[in-house]
């Protein structure tokens, strides 16, 4: 009898850790990250419309650690990054982030109060997955999927689905356009006046 | 208790901690540093960013390679459209620009600032229950008699007991029959219709061939259409078109925006939108009647 119950319980033992270490991992990574932003976002502090920098300064430091930009600029090339210079691929990374950061601040400092729902996690290999959610307001639900990729020791986001499409590849599809009659230098220069003139 | 029973009693403590620890190895191996507590982290950072900096070098000068992996890049194959019509789509691009900023946008801020939400979000309501039939001949054409069904209890549902169909009780938890977002189009795509190449057509905006047969197929199942006189369908249109633009001010702009081609951006997320719901179809079709076919055999087989 007892024989019995320690097999079941080393049994359970072994499911109490294997669950949640091994597979959250890509859903805790974003979920944590979203909540770091919540945070700064309700901060009753950083309400004042003064505090927008404050509030940028923060939020910079989360999307800094929650994003892998060099990946993302990589894939947002695709084979156009080849034609750049090592150089030229670390302006673009800079300028393509600040672009970014320019298009969507204004947006994420909008939020008033959404509830987000974590839906799924979906491992695509050991080092691709995506975590599925869902932002709720009072008129609609809008999916977003964040799509991960294991490198450097952790799991970092290289491409954001909103309502079915991915930011990455539409953005490839516009820099092709451009660069399938231009050299990756007058992309360059688009962008910085880009920055300059926001 | 005998030795025996204590000696196995130890092995299996002993095989239990021993794969516990493991576990918890492969587990710590595998979970990210984000997984950790936050004040460990701050420690880290500093090391962490250097070996982050370390790290961008390397990948800098590294090729992009296509790889069969990225099972985004084989998507990203499939959402594209071709565009031997750019210069008239263009101007089409620019006409409904005009359209939505000039006329649209005014007329959508007017109407948000005298009728509260809830009021706007009920006539949505209203106006997808008629167009239930659409919805529901999409799904039959699907063979996704599931949807079917739903779409039919939930055009009773919400009619009756939403006070003709501007509550939607029937997406609600208990009884949680949800809207088939479908359509002709789709219904095409399904069959393995292509696009054929990209239209912007004047107010109705970003189409295709086979997407503008869901314009017209969407006419004849729209009860609206058969109002009389002439011009009546056309007004609720413009009023159903004002009003659902008033519940989304501000993602147009958005990702207008954000664009560095807006063309070729919204042509793009159209692309992609449509080929991603038509995906969706699919898998619901395969997982319906793929599960369906295995029960059926495993019925027989006993």
């Amino acid at each position: 009898m007892q024989k019995k119950w320690t097999g079941f319980f080393s049994v359970l033992m072994l499911f109490v850790f294997i669950v949640p270490v091994y597979a959250a991992a890509p859903l805790a990574v974003v979920e944590t990250n979203v909540n770091k932003v919540l945070d700064v976002l309700r901060d009753p502090k950083l309400k004042a419309p003064a505090a927008k920098d404050a509030k940028t300064q923060r939020l910079r430091v989360i999307y800094k650690g929650m994003f892998n930009e060099v990946e993302f600029s990589r894939r947002t090339l695709g084979r156009n990054w080849n034609q750049f210079t090592p150089a030229q691929r670390a302006e673009f990374i800079e300028l393509f982030e600040q672009v970014l950061e320019k298009a969507y601040l204004d947006k994420i400092l909008s939020y008033t109060n959404e509830k987000i729902e974590y839906t799924r996690e979906i491992l695509h290999s050991d080092k691709q997955a995506e975590v599925q959610t869902k932002v709720v307001t009072s008129s609609q639900e809008i999916p977003i999927f964040y799509r991960l990729i294991f490198a450097d020791g952790s799991w970092r986001v290289y491409d954001v689905v909103v309502e079915n499409v991915s930011l990455v590849q539409n953005y490839r599809t516009q820099f092709n356009d451009i660069l399938a009659k231009n050299n990756p230098e007058h992309l360059l220069q688009i962008l910085r006046k880009r920055v300059k003139e926001q | 208790m005998n030795i025996s029973g204590r000696l196995s009693l130890a092995k299996y403590l002993a095989v239990a901690v021993m794969m516990t620890i493991f576990f918890v190895a492969v587990g710590v191996h595998a979970s990210p540093p984000a997984a950790e507590s936050s004040e460990l982290k701050i420690v880290l950072v500093s090391s962490e960013a250097a070996k982050a900096d370390a790290g961008k070098k390397s990948v800098l000068d590294e090729d992009y390679v296509e790889d069969d992996e990225y099972y985004d890049d084989e998507a990203a194959q499939k959402a594209k459209i071709a565009d031997p019509i750019e210069p008239f789509n263009r101007v089409m691009y620019h006409f409904n620009d005009k359209l939505y900023f000039w006329v649209l946008k005014p007329a959508a801020q007017g109407y948000k600032f005298v009728v509260p939400e809830v009021g706007r979000v009920s006539v949505r309501n209203f106006f997808s229950n008629l167009r239930t039939p659409t919805r529901f001949v999409s799904c039959l054409l699907q063979a996704d008699f599931n949807g079917a069904a739903t779409e039919a209890g939930r055009f009773a549902i919400n009619t009756i007991w939403g006070i003709g169909g501007l509550l939607d009780p029937s997406s609600g938890q208990e009884l949680n029959l949800k809207k088939q977002d479908t359509d002709l189009g789709q219904t095409l795509g399904f069959y393995g219709v292509g696009h054929g190449f990209y239209i912007v057509w004047p107010i109705f905006g970003p189409s295709s061939p086979r997407d503008s047969a869901d314009i017209v197929g969407d006419y004849f199942l729209y009860p609206v259409s058969y109002l009389d006189p002439f011009y009546v369908p056309w007004c609720v249109r413009a009023y159903e078109e004002v009003n659902s633009t008033s519940l989304r001010i501000g993602d147009y702009e958005s990702l207008k925006d954000a664009a560095i081609d807006p063309y070729i951006a919204i042509r793009d997320a159209y692309a992609q939108y449509r080929a991603n719901k038509v995906k969706q179809r699919k898998m619901k079709f395969e997982s319906f009647w793929g599960g369906q076919t295995k029960k059926e055999n495993v019925e027989k087989q006993d």
